[in-house]
């Protein structure tokens, strides 16, 4: 049972939803702000305040000196993570005797947690950009080599059957099934990476760097500018934002398939 | 339309020869017997259907022909050469249409897709696609993906991929049995008219006995598993059929009656 789409205009129905979409928000920025009128809250400056902040701190040449590279290093990483993660995924999901071969050693290194490498890493490569993208491959990489493997051990056997009939091997097998079978899990994998690239972002800048959004914020806050602090926490949040939704709109293209085909296994 | 650049050698008569094959599952400390003892041939251009009991092995013997699957004994051989891997002339319908066509490709690109492997340049596969989607009815869905379209649909789909890999045998595992009866019955006319416009051997396998009496020129029936040939039987209706007058005739109810009695016999000797 659907309910008739016509009963409401469209206009109305664009308010509506603009309204469930901001009501949370509003809220919840209107809270801040009676929690952060009252007296001696120096640790907490209104939205308001921010605001104004923001706009000084940002808008200005600090954003190409630390955010940008902040930015660059994260996709970086992220892409070396994305590439490393994917091609050692379908070279493990498609042998069963690499699977056994590495999975003791994997499952150790999947444990130990992507913050712990930065004064490792500090040591062996350094406190440049090189060990900053370092700290975010290593840390990305788990959840997209996991779901590769996955991704490419649930390839459909009457599609992979379907291959060796009509003799489709080797690169165009590994593009056209393989990869192409996996994308829904590889997405999957990508997306979790990506929230991990950010923290391990800020992290790393955070711990060992002299510049960048990490550094900016560890730096506000030793020097009790507080509004500027939270003008980066403000702003982290909102790269997090954007690069979600970017991811969504990759995502939509790159599987439009499988939605396509989850629709239509849903409809009957 | 005639496939010039088709030249089928028809020196060896038999396109495809199954001899002694043999099917033995082990598993946990038991073996299972499959496929007991199977010996057919099939001549170049015919089309032959198997039926046999369900659970009689039916697809594990397709397998084997088709080469995905390594026999425990016995050989197949597809126009004298053995059958090791999928060998390059045959093509396979499955019954699992929804899962043997690639979501992520559009009709045209399924059809088309072996054909890149093989190599061919880009207007014979075009003139190929063109030609198998138009001899199945779909030119018009071309660009659709496969899961907007009807199950029917999709095993059209299946079945212009096969036809346009110029296949010398074409093996097709119960390809209707998931699709409702009037949609069946059109499938089933189209299969004997792509059997008789384009030059190939075709091994249809069915449970369905009325199917595979309407379809084939013969029927072989299978024991139950362990598999035995119970019986060979040449369908001797005319060359032209329809779903109404063939299957009300005399002769198309005799044949029935035949395969079903050596159905129920194969039932009653493995009980």
């Amino acid at each position: 049972m659907s309910t008739n789409p016509r009963s409401v205009s469209a206009p109305a129905r664009a308010l509506s939803f603009l309204a469930r979409l901001l009501l949370l928000p509003a809220l919840l920025v209107g809270v801040w702000w009676w929690a952060a009128s009252g007296e001696g809250s120096f640790y907490l400056p209104t939205p308001g305040t921010v605001a104004t902040t923001f706009g000084e701190v940002w808008l200005s040449e600090r954003f190409l000196t630390d955010a940008l590279p902040s930015i660059g290093l994260l996709l970086t990483g992220f892409a070396l993570a994305a590439v490393l993660g994917v091609g050692a995924g379908v070279a493990l999901g498609l042998s069963r005797t690499l699977r056994d071969l590495t999975e003791p050693v994997l499952e150790f290194l999947r444990a130990v947690p992507p913050p712990v490498l930065v004064p490792l890493l500090m040591l062996l490569v350094g406190l440049d950009s090189t060990m900053r993208v370092a700290v975010i491959a290593s840390g990305c990489v788990w959840p997209v080599l996991l779901n590769t493997i996955e991704g490419v051990r649930s390839v459909d056997p009457v599609l992979s059957d379907t291959c060796r009939v009509y003799r489709i091997r080797g690169r165009r097998r590994l593009t056209t099934l393989v990869l192409r079978s996996a994308s829904p899990q590889i997405m999957t994998g990508l997306r979790q990476a990506l929230s991990i690239a950010v923290i391990l972002m800020v992290i790393s800048e955070m711990f060992a760097s002299s510049s960048g959004l990490g550094f900016a914020v560890v730096q506000f806050q030793r020097g009790f500018a507080i509004p500027e602090m939270w003008t980066g926490i403000v702003l982290l949040g909102l790269l997090g934002v954007a690069l979600s939704l970017l991811f969504g709109q990759v995502e939509k293209r790159v599987l439009s398939w499988h939605r396509g085909l989850r629709a239509t296994a849903r409809g009957g | 339309m005639n496939r010039d650049i088709r030249t089928h050698s028809q020196e060896g008569p038999d396109v495809l020869d199954v001899n002694g094959l043999r099917k033995t599952y082990a598993s946990a400390g038991r073996a299972v017997e499959a496929v007991h003892d199977l010996t057919f041939r099939l001549r170049a251009g015919e089309l032959a259907c198997l039926v046999g009991p369900s659970g009689c092995g039916k697809t594990t013997l397709l397998k084997c022909v088709a080469g995905l699957l390594a026999p425990t004994g016995g050989t197949v051989a597809v126009a004298g050469h053995p059958v090791h891997s999928p060998p390059p002339d045959m093509a396979v319908v499955f019954q699992e249409y929804g899962r043997s066509l690639f979501p992520w490709l559009t009709v045209r690109g399924n059809v088309e897709l072996p054909l890149k492997e093989k190599r061919l340049p880009r207007a014979r596969r075009n003139a190929l696609v063109e030609e198998a989607l138009e001899a199945v009815g779909l030119a018009a869905s071309a660009s659709s993906h496969p899961w907007e379209l009807s199950g029917g649909m999709q095993q059209r789909v299946a079945i212009a991929r096969a036809i346009a890999y110029e296949p010398r045998v074409l093996l097709m595992d119960e390809p209707f049995a998931a699709v409702d009866a009037q949609t069946r019955a059109d499938l089933e006319d189209l299969v004997r008219g792509l059997w008789q416009r384009f030059d190939m051997t075709v091994l249809f396998v069915t449970h369905d006995i009325d199917e595979a009496v309407y379809l084939g020129q013969r029927v072989l029936v299978l024991s139950s598993a362990p598999t035995v040939v119970q019986d060979d039987i040449e369908i001797d209706l005319p060359e032209q059929r329809d779903q109404l007058t063939t299957r009300s005739a005399q002769r198309f109810t005799e044949l029935r009656a035949r395969v079903h009695g050596q159905i129920q016999q194969a039932k009653r000797a493995s009980t």
